[in-house]
């Protein structure tokens, strides 16, 4: 589990300027680091800047100070790390493109990183598609002929095609019910321990967090104000607000 | 493929449309029809030939009357609806292009990018189609070319702006920042998944562009800065048929219904489009 660090963040803040003087402190003073095979949680309501803490872990917002670093490195351009990070996002509606068939979806990362068309990365696509328990028989439909935890399903495949180092889930099961959410974060659990990779969970709900993370972040206004072993957290939370968000549970 | 297949066919099935509709999509088909066979039958004869004396009622010889010439004025009417559609179909295709490629560049970028497209377009929007038009006349001079690019210039800055506020609902969609996330690259994130999602605004669009398209070219050639003598396109008739409106008023007429009909068959299969690809608004018209 203590692998090398996939991720670290160092002393992150990113500062939204709105209007003239106005301005929003999104992330203040964030540090954390995830190690490979190793998920970290992050929790809090809407608005703590969880959502903002995945884009910058994406690389696609550039922090206004601090530092990011990924494999050691710092970020450098998008097309650097094609493949190496990947995402799932939270909406399944949107998550797929509705004119491109399911294959289609799953082959477009790895045509990204190795080039050629979508086409001739069927049979890859075909492969992850079966490991995360869709048929053959998916491969050729439009994302609207399918239910919502199908559709998230192939979104996992998607980002599991090209072996990423990095995953980003944000709030990727929380649109789906309860029973569906199981099979999902069972499906993610398995598959990380297969795959290995560095996970952020990003979720508002907490048992879906305990499921999968071995390290929990809390954040609130921008900053995290208590991160601590999964295990430790659920039993004995240190900051008031967590005690407040568990009890809500 | 097999679904791209699958929604051409669909498409195709008139079954699917409503009565307006096919009603609107026969009107286009025989206007396209005696326009582009009319000169190859050899429909009322020769547009430039002088068949009776001037200014006759439709009669034997001349099924839709005589203009001041005496030539007849149905040849001259397929020719001028030829002239017409053409002009307006060849402008629609250039600016359906310059619309799409801002529109979904813009829609991408946002920010700068788009601000600087989308200005240029207000600027271009704020002027009355006709004053923007004659204004292209005036500089190019009278003629087909002008024609063409005063309904490019109109047209364009209306389009772009639809096609870009589409294209900007689309970005922001997830799949669209995945793509990113994955390295996809950015022309390619425009063509596979931006382009194939505003296919449908583009279609509306291009036809709404048409209609404007067609009373553009009316009203220049109308105004004497389209399309010149002796060729004949609708609005070219109808300035002619104004001349001797009272004693001769087929000369008007004809022109003008067929000018009408055109344009709402066009406004009603834009409608019908609309109506399949953003099911939420009403008719504009009935």
């Amino acid at each position: 589990m203590s692998g090398e660090p996939v991720l670290e963040l160092d002393d992150v803040g990113v500062v939204f300027r709105s209007g003239r003087r106005h301005t929003v402190t999104a992330m203040a003073g964030v540090t954390f680091r995830i190690a490979a095979g190793e998920t970290l949680g992050l929790v809090g309501e809407s608005g703590s800047g969880k959502t903002t803490t995945g884009a910058v872990a994406l690389g696609l917002r550039r922090p206004t100070s601090g530092t990011v670093r990924f494999l050691g490195a710092q970020h450098g351009g998008r097309r650097t790390r094609a493949g190496a990070i990947q995402a799932v996002l939270q909406n399944p509606h949107w998550s797929l493109n509705p004119r491109l068939t399911v294959a289609d979806s799953v082959a477009e990362p790895l045509s990204a990183v190795e080039g050629g068309r979508l086409r001739t990365h069927h049979p890859a696509a075909l492969r992850i598609l079966d490991r995360v328990g869709l048929s053959a028989s998916y491969a050729e439909r439009l994302p609207h002929e399918l239910s919502g935890g199908q559709r998230q399903r192939v979104a996992i495949a998607r980002a599991l095609i090209t072996h990423p180092k990095f995953i980003v889930f944000d709030e990727a099961v929380s649109a789906l019910d309860v029973s569906v959410q199981a099979q999902i974060l069972n499906l993610v659990h398995d598959l990380q321990s297969e795959q290995g990779f560095g996970a952020l969970f990003i979720s508002h709900d907490l048992a879906a967090v305990r499921y999968l993370a071995h390290r929990v972040a809390v954040m609130r206004a921008g900053q995290i104000v208590e991160l601590a072993d999964a295990h430790r957290f659920y039993i004995t939370p240190q900051h008031p607000y967590s005690r407040q968000l568990l009890e809500t549970l | 493929m097999r679904a791209a297949a699958v929604r051409v066919r669909r498409a195709l099935a008139m079954r699917s449309y409503d009565g307006l509709f096919r009603a609107a999509v026969w009107v286009l088909g025989v206007l396209l029809l005696v326009t582009l066979a009319g000169p190859f039958v050899g429909v009322g004869g020769q547009p430039d030939a002088i068949v009776g004396p001037r200014l006759m009622p439709p009669g034997a010889g001349w099924p839709l009357g005589t203009d001041n010439l005496g030539r007849s004025l149905l040849p001259r009417l397929l020719q001028g609806i030829g002239t017409t559609l053409l002009l307006s179909c060849l402008a629609v295709a250039c600016t359906a292009l310059i619309s799409t490629a801002l529109g979904v560049i813009a829609g991408y970028r946002g920010g700068r990018t788009a601000e600087v497209i989308l200005r240029i377009g207000d600027v271009l929007y704020s002027f009355p189609a006709i004053v923007l038009a004659v204004l292209v006349a005036a500089v190019l001079g009278p003629g087909r070319t002008a024609a063409l690019a005063a309904i490019v210039l109109v047209t364009v800055p209306l389009m772009t702006r639809m096609v870009g506020t589409a294209a900007r609902a689309v970005a922001r969609r997830e799949f669209v920042t995945a793509a990113r996330i994955s390295g996809v690259r950015a022309p390619t994130i425009m063509l596979r998944h931006i382009l194939p999602n505003v296919a449908g605004t583009v279609a509306v669009q291009g036809t709404y562009a048409l209609s404007v398209g067609i009373l553009v070219e009316g009203g220049l050639s109308f105004l004497g800065y389209g399309v010149q003598l002796p060729d004949a396109s609708l609005g070219l008739l109808i300035q002619e048929g104004g001349l001797y409106m009272v004693g001769a008023p087929w000369l008007i007429v004809a022109p003008g219904v067929v000018l009408v009909a055109a344009i709402m068959a066009i406004n009603l299969v834009g409608d019908s489009l609309r109506d399949r690809f953003e099911p939420r608004e009403t008719r504009s018209l009935v």
